[in-house]
C-alpha cells in the first residue's frame, strides 16, 4: 500500500513543480468556451441550446492537452521501468496513476463547467446535470485516454496519434454526457444517460488499468 | 493435437495451406457474387414498400454483415496475441484491419444512398448509425497504430489491445436496434425466428452474403501471406519462395 | 499477502466492478433510452410542454388531409393510442397511409403534435406486391410491433 500511495504522492509533487503544465487544461477549458461565447452573436439564446456539446468537447480536449506527457516523461527518464520492477503491482500504480490524472486535470474542468455553463445562459437544473454528467463522464475520459497514451507511449508521433485514437473511443461518454444535459433541457427525464454513463465509469474504472498495464508492458518488450 | 496445431501456426506451413486454400475461396467468392448480385438485380420482385430501392440489400446487409464479423475475428485473433503471443495471430490482426475499414466504408456509404429515398434523409444520429461510425473509427485508429510503430511485433501487440477494448461496440452495432427504439430497421434474417424475406429475394441474399464472406476471407488470407513474407524475409523458406516466383 | 491471495483480491474486484457495471447498465435500460417516443407514451404520460421529443408510429389509415402548400395533418398511432399530427414540408417518398414514420417536433397548446422533420421508418419485412396483397388484412398492412412503448401504458 506504501508504494501505491508513494506513486500518489509522487504525481502531487510533480504537479506542484510544473504548476504551468496544470494550468493549461483550465486555461484552454476557459478559452475556449469564451470564443464561443464572442464568436456567437451576443447573448444569443441558440448558445444554451448548444452549451452541452461544447462544454463536453471543450472538456474533451482540453484533457487530451495533458495526455500525451502522461507516461512519457516516466519512460524518458526511467521511472516507468523502476516501477515495472518494483513490489507494488503495476496495475494498481497505473491506476492510482490515472487516478491522480484525474484529480489534477478532470476535476478542475467539473468545478469550472459550472460558472462556464451560467455565462452560456443555461437553466440552473441543467447545470446540476452537466455538473454531474462531467463528474461521471471525465474518469472515463482520464482512464480511457491513460490507456490510449500508455499505447502510444514510445512513439516518436504519439502526440498526433492519441486524439485520433482516444476520440472514438470516447464517443458513447459524449454521446451520454451531453444527452442527459439535453434531456433536461428539453424537459425530459435525464436518468437513462446518466445511469449508462455511470456504467461506463464502472467498466472503465474495473478493466482499463488492467489494458493500460498490458500496453505499459508492451512497451518495454 | 497441439504439435499439429503448432505446425500449423508456423509461418511457412501457413503459407503453404494459404496458397493451395486461397484459389478456391476466391472462385467461389466471384461464383457466389456473381449469381447473387445477378439474380437480386434482375431477376429478384421488387418490393410491396420500396419497389426497386430495396436491391442496394445485396450489397448493405453483407457489407455491414462482415464488417461486424471481421472485428470479432480480429478482437479475438487480438486475444490470442495478448496471450499466447503466437506470430500468426498477430499477421491476423493487422490484415484484418484494412478489409474491415472497407467492408465498414462500403456499408455506411450504401445506408445512406438507402437512407435518403426511404427514410427521407442520409443521415440520422440513431444509435445503429452512430455505432457502425464509431466501428469504422476504431478500424482506422488500428491502422493507425500499426503504422505509427517501427517494430512489427510491438506494432501486432499494440493493435490487438486496442482492438480487445474497442471490442465493446461490436454488441451495441448488432443489438443497437433492438435495445433502442430506432430508426434503423430490425434484423431481417439474423435474428431468432424465421427470416422475415420472401423466398425470391432471400436466395440471392444468402449468396451475396456467403460470396462477400469468402471474398474478404480471401483479401484477409493473402494479406497475412504478404505479411508473412515480409516478417519472415530474412529465413530460408521466404528466400527460397521468393527466389521461385521471381523472374531474374 | 501472497500472490494466491493477490490474485483473489484482483478476481474479486473485476467480479465486483463488472456487477456494478452490468446493474448500471440494465437500470439505464428499464429507464426511456431509445431514438423515439410512441404515442402511448405521450398519451399516458404528460410530457412537459414545449418538450422536443421524437415520436414514431404508424399513419393511420384515411387519416391524412393535405391543406395547401406543403401543409398536411395526419394521425400517429401505435398499438394502443394515437395522437394528431400536423406538419409543413416535404415527406419522404415512403409516406403513406399505414406506413411507419419517426417525426420530430413538439406537443403544442391543444395536444396536437407539430413537427419539425418526418422520416418514414420502413420494416425488415421484405417481399413482393403480390404476395403482400394477399397477405394483407383488414386493419392494417403494417405491424405495429417495431412501436413499442417504452414507459409502459
Amino acid at each position: 500500500m506504501s508504494g501505491v500511495w508513494a506513486v500518489f504522492a509522487r504525481e502531487m509533487r510533480l504537479a506542484g513543480r510544473s504548476k504551468t503544465e496544470w494550468m493549461m487544461p483550465p486555461f484552454f477549458f476557459v478559452i475556449v468556451i469564451t470564443l464561443f461565447g464572442l464568436g456567437a452573436e451576443a447573448n444569443d439564446p441558440r448558445l444554451a441550446d448548444f452549451a452541452p456539446a461544447m462544454l463536453w468537447v471543450a472538456a474533451l480536449l482540453s484533457t487530451l492537452l495533458t495526455l500525451e506527457r502522461l507516461f512519457r516523461g516516466d519512460l524518458e527518464d526511467g521511472t516507468l521501468e523502476q516501477v515495472c520492477l518494483s513490489r507494488t503491482p503495476l496495475v494498481l500504480a497505473t491506476a492510482v496513476k490515472l487516478l491522480a490524472h484525474w484529480v489534477l486535470s478532470g476535476l478542475p474542468l467539473v468545478a469550472l463547467s459550472a460558472p462556464l455553463a451560467l455565462g452560456l445562459g443555461m437553466r440552473s437544473d441543467a447545470i446540476g446535470v452537466l455538473v454531474l454528467s462531467l463528474a461521471l463522464g471525465s474518469p472515463c475520459i482520464s482512464l480511457v485516454g491513460g490507456f490510449v497514451a500508455a499505447l502510444t507511449v514510445g512513439l516518436p508521433r504519439g502526440g498526433l496519434l492519441l486524439p485520433v485514437l482516444v476520440l472514438p473511443l470516447i464517443t458513447p461518454v459524449v454521446v451520454f454526457g451531453a444527452g442527459a444535459v439535453r434531456s433536461v433541457q428539453d424537459g425530459l427525464d435525464p436518468q437513462a444517460p446518466l445511469y449508462f454513463l455511470s456504467a461506463i465509469l464502472a467498466l472503465c474504472v474495473t478493466l482499463v488499468p488492467w489494458a493500460a498495464t498490458a500496453a505499459i508492458r508492451n512497451a518495454f518488450d | 493435437m497441439w504439435t499439429w496445431f503448432h505446425r500449423l501456426a508456423s509461418p511457412p506451413s501457413f503459407y503453404r495451406l494459404a496458397e493451395r486454400l486461397a484459389p478456391w475461396l476466391g472462385l467461389g467468392a466471384v461464383v457466389l457474387l456473381a449469381f447473387g448480385w445477378f439474380y437480386g438485380l434482375v431477376y429478384a420482385p421488387a418490393d410491396y414498400q420500396q419497389k426497386d430501392a430495396f436491391r442496394i440489400i445485396y450489397v448493405h446487409v453483407p457489407a455491414a454483415a462482415v464488417s461486424l464479423s471481421l472485428y470479432s475475428a480480429m478482437a479475438i485473433a487480438g486475444v490470442i496475441v495478448v496471450i499466447w503471443r503466437i506470430k500468426l495471430a498477430e499477421c491476423v490482426v493487422v490484415s484484418i484491419a484494412p478489409v474491415g475499414a472497407s467492408m465498414t466504408a462500403i456499408a455506411l456509404v450504401t445506408g445512406m444512398l438507402w437512407g435518403k429515398p426511404m427514410w427521407g434523409a442520409y443521415w440520422v444520429w440513431d444509435a445503429r448509425l452512430t455505432s457502425e461510425l464509431v466501428l469504422l473509427f476504431l478500424y482506422l485508429g488500428v491502422i493507425g497504430l500499426h503504422e505509427a510503430f517501427d517494430d512489427a511485433r510491438a506494432a501486432a501487440r499494440a493493435c490487438s489491445l486496442l482492438a480487445i477494448v474497442g471490442s465493446i461496440n461490436v454488441p451495441i452495432v448488432k443489438f443497437s436496434v433492438e435495445w433502442w427504439n430506432s430508426l434503423h430497421q430490425g434484423s431481417t434474417i439474423f435474428k431468432m425466428g424465421k427470416a422475415s424475406i420472401s423466398p425470391d429475394m432471400a436466395l440471392p441474399l444468402y449468396a451475396a452474403l456467403a460470396g462477400t464472406f469468402l471474398f474478404c476471407a480471401y483479401a484477409v488470407l493473402r494479406r497475412i501471406q504478404n505479411e508473412l513474407l515480409w516478417r519472415e524475409r530474412g529465413t530460408s523458406w521466404a528466400k527460397e519462395h521468393l527466389s521461385a516466383v521471381t523472374v531474374h | 499477502m501472497t500472490k494466491r491471495q493477490k490474485r483473489m483480491v484482483a478476481v474479486a474486484g473485476l467480479i465486483l466492478g463488472l456487477g456494478v457495471a452490468a446493474a448500471l447498465g440494465f437500470t439505464a435500460f428499464r429507464k426511456n433510452m431509445m431514438y423515439f417516443y410512441t404515442p402511448t407514451d405521450l398519451v399516458g404520460h404528460s410530457l412537459p410542454a414545449n418538450a422536443k421529443v421524437r415520436v414514431g408510429g404508424l399513419v393511420v389509415t384515411g387519416s391524412v388531409q393535405r391543406g395547401d402548400d406543403l401543409d398536411v395533418a395526419f394521425t400517429l398511432a401505435d398499438c394502443e393510442h394515437s395522437v394528431p399530427v400536423r406538419y409543413h414540408g416535404i415527406l419522404p417518398d415512403l409516406f403513406r397511409e399505414g406506413q411507419g414514420i419517426v417525426a420530430t417536433g413538439r406537443i403544442d397548446a391543444q395536444g396536437d403534435f407539430v413537427a419539425d422533420e418526418v422520416l418514414a421508418k420502413h420494416d425488415e419485412n421484405y417481399m413482393p406486391p403480390e404476395l403482400q396483397e394477399a397477405l394483407t388484412t383488414a386493419d392494417g398492412k403494417h405491424s405495429c410491433a417495431p412501436f413499442k412503448s417504452v414507459m409502459g401504458s
